[in-house]
C-alpha cells in the first residue's frame, strides 16, 4: 500500500471535503490572482492572517463541539462576555498585563463553558437549546451587571493595543511596512493543542466516541459527564482567548460585537467536514473552512465585487459541495442498499 | 465437558421487579467453565434481565451470585468487566467513526492512568486480540466501513482485551450471511476450546443448536429448564417457550385463477440477482428463501421501485410495467412489508393511527381535500380490530407495542390498499411465538380472499406453515424451485433444509436433495463433525 505523505503524517487519508475545499480555494485564489495584480501580496495574506485569528480560534472550540455530537451557538457571546470582562478587571484593578487578562477570559469562558455542560448533562436537554438560551442568559446578565459601554483605543489596556500591533516580522515592500501578526503563532498554537487532545489524549477519544454512541460509550463506563465538561469548557476557554484576540485586533472594545457570527462559524466548521450527527470532523477541513470563508469576506474586493456577495458565495459553495458529498454517500448507500438515515 | 470442576458461574434465586411487573420470579442457573450455554424464551421471558443482573447492569432484589466460586455483587458494570464479565449487545456499541484499533483497545485506554493515546500501545493490543481470533483486518479502517460481521468480530476483540472470562453475545448471528455465521460459530468454539465461557442469546436456534452444548429456556421470568440440544427438537422448544403446543397451520392454495398477478421474467440486477423468473397467481404464497446475502432482499426492493433492475422485464395482470419508485409499485397495487420494521416500516414516535393511515392519506380527505381527523379514527379503528392488535387505542405511539403488534400494524396500513401482491420480506423477525401464529393466520385470510403473496424468510419451519410454492435462491440465483406437489411431500422441510443450507451441492446435481436436516453451511469450514470433534 502506498502511503502519501499526508497519510504517513496523519495516518489517515484527506476526506472528500477537505479535497474539495483545497481544490476551490486554489483556484479562486488563482482566479483572483489573474483578475488583480494587487491581490497575490504578502500585504493581502498577512492582512487575512490578521482579520481571520480570532474566526479560527472560534471555529477549532465549535469543531470539538460537532465532534461531541454536540452544536454550539454560545460562543460569541461566551468570547465577549469573558473578553469584555477581563478588560473591565483589569481596569478596575490597574493591573495592565496581557497574560493576566488573557487568563482572565480564559478562565471566564471555561466557567461559562461549564454551565452549558452542567445545564446539558443534568437536564438532557438538546445541545442546541441549552446554548441558544444561555448566549442570551451570558449576554444579557454582562449587559446588567456589567454595562454595555464601549472603549475606544485610549481605554483600551495599552498590553492589548501591544498584542494587537506587534508584528513577528516586518517587510519592506515598495516603501511600505507589512508585517505578520503574532496572533499567527497563538492560532497555530490552539491548532496543535486541539490536534493533540482530539488524536493523543484519552479524553479527546472519548469525545470521538461520545459523539458516534453515546449508548455505547456509557456502556463501557465512559464518563459522560467528564466529557461534556471538556467538550464545552474546551470551547468556552477557546472563546475568551479569541474575544481577547479580536478585541486586541481592533484596538476598540464593542460589547455588541460578534454577536450573530455564530452561524456563519459554524457554516465554516460544517463546510470543512464535521457533521451535526457527531464524531465526524477534522482540524484541516475547518481550517479550510475557514480560510475559505476569510478569502470571500476580503478578497471580493479584488474582483470589484461588493463584500455582501460574500454570504451569497459562501452559502452557494457550502450547498454545492455538501450536496454533492452528501448525494455521492446517497448513492453509495443506496448502491449498498442502506437505506437507513446516515 | 467440565461437569466435575465447579460451575463458573452460578445464580440462585434471582428475582426482580420493575415497577410491580416481575421481570424473573427465581432464576437459577449455572455456567459451567469452556462451556457454551444458550438462553432461549420469548421477548419478555427474562434471558435479558438476567444478562444485565449478571453483568451489573441490575442489582436483583433478592438471590445470590457466585463467580469463579466466590460470592459477589455488583454495584456497577465495571464490577462485573473487572471480574471477566463481558456483554456484546445486538447493536455491537461500537464507535463508528474510531479506527478498528481504537475501538478494539478503547476499553484498555479508559483503564490506562496515563491521559495520553499510546498508539503502539493500542496498536499492539488490538493486533494481539485479532490474532486470537484468526481475522486480519486494518487496524487504521473505521468502524463504519467495515462489514456487519467484522464489526462482530471487533466487538469480540474488544470483549477479549478485557481478559474475558464470560462473554454474553445477544443475538450475534441476526446481521450476518450464512458464510459469516460458519466464521463466527469457529470463532466461538475456538475461543470455547480455550476456557472461555459462552452464553448465547438468541432466536436463531438450528445455528445455536449446532455450537451450544446445553439451551436454557427462560418462560415469564422463570427458568423452565435445561436441555441439551439433542433433547429438543424446534417443535418441543417451541412448547417450552410458550408453555403451550403451538402448531402452525399449514396453508394450501384454495383459489382456482390460474391467471398470474405478477410475472417477472429474467430479472437480473448486476452484482444482486440473475436471471430470475417467477409467476404468482392470486392465492399463491410463494415462499423466497436462501441464507442473507442470497439476493432475496434485493429481489423485492427492485419490485418496489427501490433497486433498479438492469434486465428483464415485470408485468402485472399479463401487461409489461416500469416499476421506477414506491409510487408506481403502489399504483400497481404492490405493497412492501419491509425487513426492517424499525427504520423502514414505522414511524416509531407516532400513534396507531398515523402509521396505520399513513399509506392511505388520500382515502381520509374530508370535503374540502384536508386530513380528516375522522375518517383517520375509523381507518385506524378498522386496522387494528381486524389485524387484532393488542392495544385498541389508536392514541398510542406504535414505539410503545410489541413486535409483533408493531408489525400487524404495518401489515394493516397496506390492507384498504387492497393490494393486489403483497410482498413480506422476513415478516415475523425479532417477533414472539404467540403473535407469530396470528401474523401467519393473518396472511393466510389475506391469500385465501386472492391475494398474491411473495414471502421471504430464512426459517424453514415458516416457509413450511405459510407457502404452497417456495424458490430458494443462492448467490443471487433461483437453485430450487418447490412446486405444490414438492411442498405437499411429508419430507418438504428435510428437503427444504437440505438445499438452503448446501446449495452448491445444488447447483451441482440438480436433483439428488439429500434428505437430513443439518448439513453443513457451504464453504464456511465448518460441519456438524468439525463441530463435533471440538466438543
Amino acid at each position: 500500500m502506498k502511503r502519501t505523505p499526508f497519510q504517513m503524517a496523519f495516518h489517515r487519508r484527506m476526506t472528500a471535503m477537505e479535497k474539495t475545499l483545497l481544490a476551490i480555494i486554489v483556484l479562486y485564489v488563482g482566479f483572483v490572482a489573474l483578475r488583480s495584480a494587487t491581490f497575490l501580496s504578502a500585504a493581502t495574506f498577512f492582512d487575512l492572517a490578521r482579520s481571520g485569528a480570532a474566526i479560527t480560534i472560534l471555529a477549532l472550540g465549535v469543531l470539538i463541539v460537532f465532534v461531541s455530537g454536540g452544536i454550539d451557538v454560545s460562543f460569541p457571546a461566551v468570547a465577549i462576555v469573558s473578553g469584555y470582562s477581563a478588560v473591565l478587571i483589569s481596569r478596575a484593578l490597574g493591573v495592565d498585563n496581557l497574560m493576566f487578562i488573557t487568563l482572565s477570559a480564559i478562565t471566564i469562558g471555561a466557567l461559562l463553558g461549564s454551565v452549558n455542560a452542567l445545564l446539558i448533562h443534568f437536564y438532557r436537554l438538546p445541545t442546541l437549546i441549552v446554548t441558544l438560551g444561555t448566549a442570551s442568559v451570558f449576554h444579557g446578565a454582562m449587559a446588567i451587571l456589567l454595562g454595555m459601554k464601549t472603549y475606544t483605543r485610549a481605554d483600551v489596556p495599552k498590553s492589548m493595543l501591544d498584542f494587537g500591533g506587534a508584528r513577528l516580522f516586518t517587510l519592506d515592500i515598495n516603501g511600505s511596512q507589512v508585517g505578520l501578526t503574532v496572533f499567527v503563532p497563538v492560532v497555530v498554537a490552539v491548532g496543535v493543542l486541539t490536534w493533540f487532545l482530539l488524536y493523543r489524549t484519552r479524553i479527546g477519544r472519548s469525545v470521538y466516541a461520545m459523539g458516534s454512541n453515546e449508548e455505547s460509550a456509557s456502556r463501557i463506563g465512559m464518563g459522560l459527564l467528564k466529557t461534556r465538561l471538556f467538550v464545552y469548557m474546551y470551547v468556552g476557554g477557546l472563546s475568551g482567548l479569541a474575544g481577547i484576540v479580536y478585541f486586541s485586533n481592533l484596538a476598540y472594545i464593542n460589547p455588541a460585537a460578534l454577536i450573530g457570527t455564530e452561524l456563519a462559524v459554524i457554516a465554516a466548521v460544517v463546510i470543512g467536514g464535521a457533521k451535526l450527527t457527531g464524531g465526524e470532523g477534522t482540524i484541516l477541513g475547518t481550517l479550510l473552512g475557514v480560510v475559505l470563508w476569510q478569502l470571500f469576506q476580503n478578497t471580493l474586493i479584488h474582483l470589484g465585487l461588493d463584500s455582501s456577495f460574500n454570504d451569497l458565495f459562501f452559502g452557494g459553495v457550502l450547498i454545492l459541495i455538501l450536496g454533492f458529498i452528501y448525494y455521492r454517500q446517497r448513492q453509495a448507500n443506496k448502491r449498498a442498499l442502506v437505506f437507513a438515515a446516515s | 465437558m467440565t461437569s466435575s470442576a465447579s460451575p463458573l458461574l452460578k445464580a440462585r434465586d434471582l428475582h426482580i421487579s420493575f415497577g410491580g411487573i416481575r421481570a424473573l420470579r427465581g432464576v437459577d442457573l449455572e455456567i459451567g467453565r469452556g462451556e457454551i450455554r444458550c438462553l432461549a424464551g420469548e421477548n419478555g421471558s427474562g434471558k435479558s434481565t438476567f444478562t444485565k443482573i449478571v453483568s451489573g447492569v441490575y442489582s436483583p432484589d433478592s438471590g445470590e451470585i457466585e463467580f469463579d466460586g466466590e460470592p459477589v455483587t455488583w454495584h456497577h458494570p465495571k464490577d462485573a468487566v473487572a471480574a471477566g464479565i463481558q456483554v456484546i449487545y445486538q447493536d455491537l456499541s461500537l464507535f463508528e467513526h474510531l479506527t478498528v484499533g481504537e475501538n478494539i483497545a478503547i476499553n484498555h485506554m479508559l483503564q490506562d492512568r496515563t491521559p495520553f493515546v499510546n498508539r503502539r500501545r493500542m496498536r499492539r493490543i488490538a493486533r494481539e486480540q485479532l490474532e486470537r481470533v484468526g481475522v486480519e483486518l486494518d487496524l487504521d479502517a473505521p468502524v463504519s466501513s467495515l462489514s456487519m460481521a467484522n464489526r462482530q468480530i471487533v466487538a469480540i476483540c474488544r470483549a477479549l482485551s478485557m481478559d474475558a472470562r464470560l462473554l454474553f453475545m445477544d443475538e450475534p448471528t441476526t446481521a450476518l450471511t450464512g458464510r459469516e455465521v460458519g466464521r463466527l460459530l469457529n470463532i466461538v468454539l475456538e475461543l470455547k476450546r480455550r476456557g472461555l465461557s459462552i452464553v448465547f442469546i438468541s432466536h436463531k436456534l438450528d445455528e445455536v443448536f449446532r455450537v451450544a452444548d446445553s439451551i436454557s429456556v427462560f418462560r415469564d421470568g422463570l427458568k423452565v429448564g435445561d436441555f441439551t440440544a439433542a433433547e429438543l427438537d424446534e417443535n418441543a422448544l417451541a412448547t417450552h417457550m410458550t408453555g403451550r403446543e403451538v402448531r402452525y397451520e399449514r396453508y394450501h392454495r384454495e383459489q382456482e385463477s390460474a391467471e398470474p398477478v405478477l410475472t417477472v421474467e429474467n430479472l437480473s440486477r448486476t452484482g444482486h440477482f440473475e436471471d430470475v423468473s417467477f409467476a404468482l397467481r392470486p392465492g399463491d404464497i410463494v415462499g423466497l428463501t436462501g441464507l442473507l446475502g442470497s439476493g432475496r432482499t434485493e429481489i423485492a426492493l427492485s419490485l418496489f421501485g427501490l433497486n433498479k433492475p438492469t434486465g428483464g422485464a415485470i408485468s402485472i395482470a399479463g401487461a409489461p410495467v416500469k416499476i421506477t419508485a414506491p409510487w408506481d409499485a403502489m399504483k400497481h397495487g404492490i405493497a412492501l412489508l419491509p425487513e426492517d420494521r424499525q427504520t423502514q416500516g414505522l414511524f416509531g414516535k407516532q400513534s396507531i393511527a398515523v402509521n396505520a393511515s399513513a399509506t392511505m392519506l388520500d382515502r381520509i380527505l374530508s370535503k374540502v381535500r384536508t386530513l380528516s381527523r375522522r375518517k383517520e379514527v375509523e381507518l385506524a379503528d378498522r386496522v387494528v380490530s381486524e389485524m387484532h392488535v393488542n392495544n385498541k387505542r389508536i392514541e398510542t405511539a406504535v414505539s410503545n407495542l410489541s413486535g409483533g403488534n408493531q408489525q400487524k400494524v404495518v401489515i394493516g396500513k397496506w390492507l384498504f390498499r387492497n393490494p393486489r401482491v403483497f410482498i413480506l420480506d422476513s415478516p415475523t423477525v425479532g417477533i414472539d411465538i404467540g403473535s407469530k401464529a396470528e401474523i401467519y393466520e393473518q396472511i393466510h385470510r389475506l391469500a385465501r380472499e386472492g391475494m398474491a403473496v411473495l414471502f421471504i424468510s430464512d426459517e424453514a419451519e415458516e416457509i413450511v406453515a405459510n407457502c404452497n410454492r417456495v424458490l430458494v435462491m443462492h448467490e443471487g440465483h433461483v437453485v430450487q424451485t418447490f412446486e405444490e406437489d414438492d411442498v405437499a411431500k411429508d419430507t418438504f422441510k428435510d428437503d427444504l433444509i437440505a438445499v438452503i443450507s448446501d446449495p452448491e451441492a445444488e447447483e451441482a446435481s440438480a436433483q439428488a436433495v439429500p434428505v437430513g436436516a443439518g448439513a453443513g453451511l457451504p464453504a464456511a469450514g465448518i460441519t456438524d463433525a468439525g463441530i463435533e470433534a471440538q466438543k
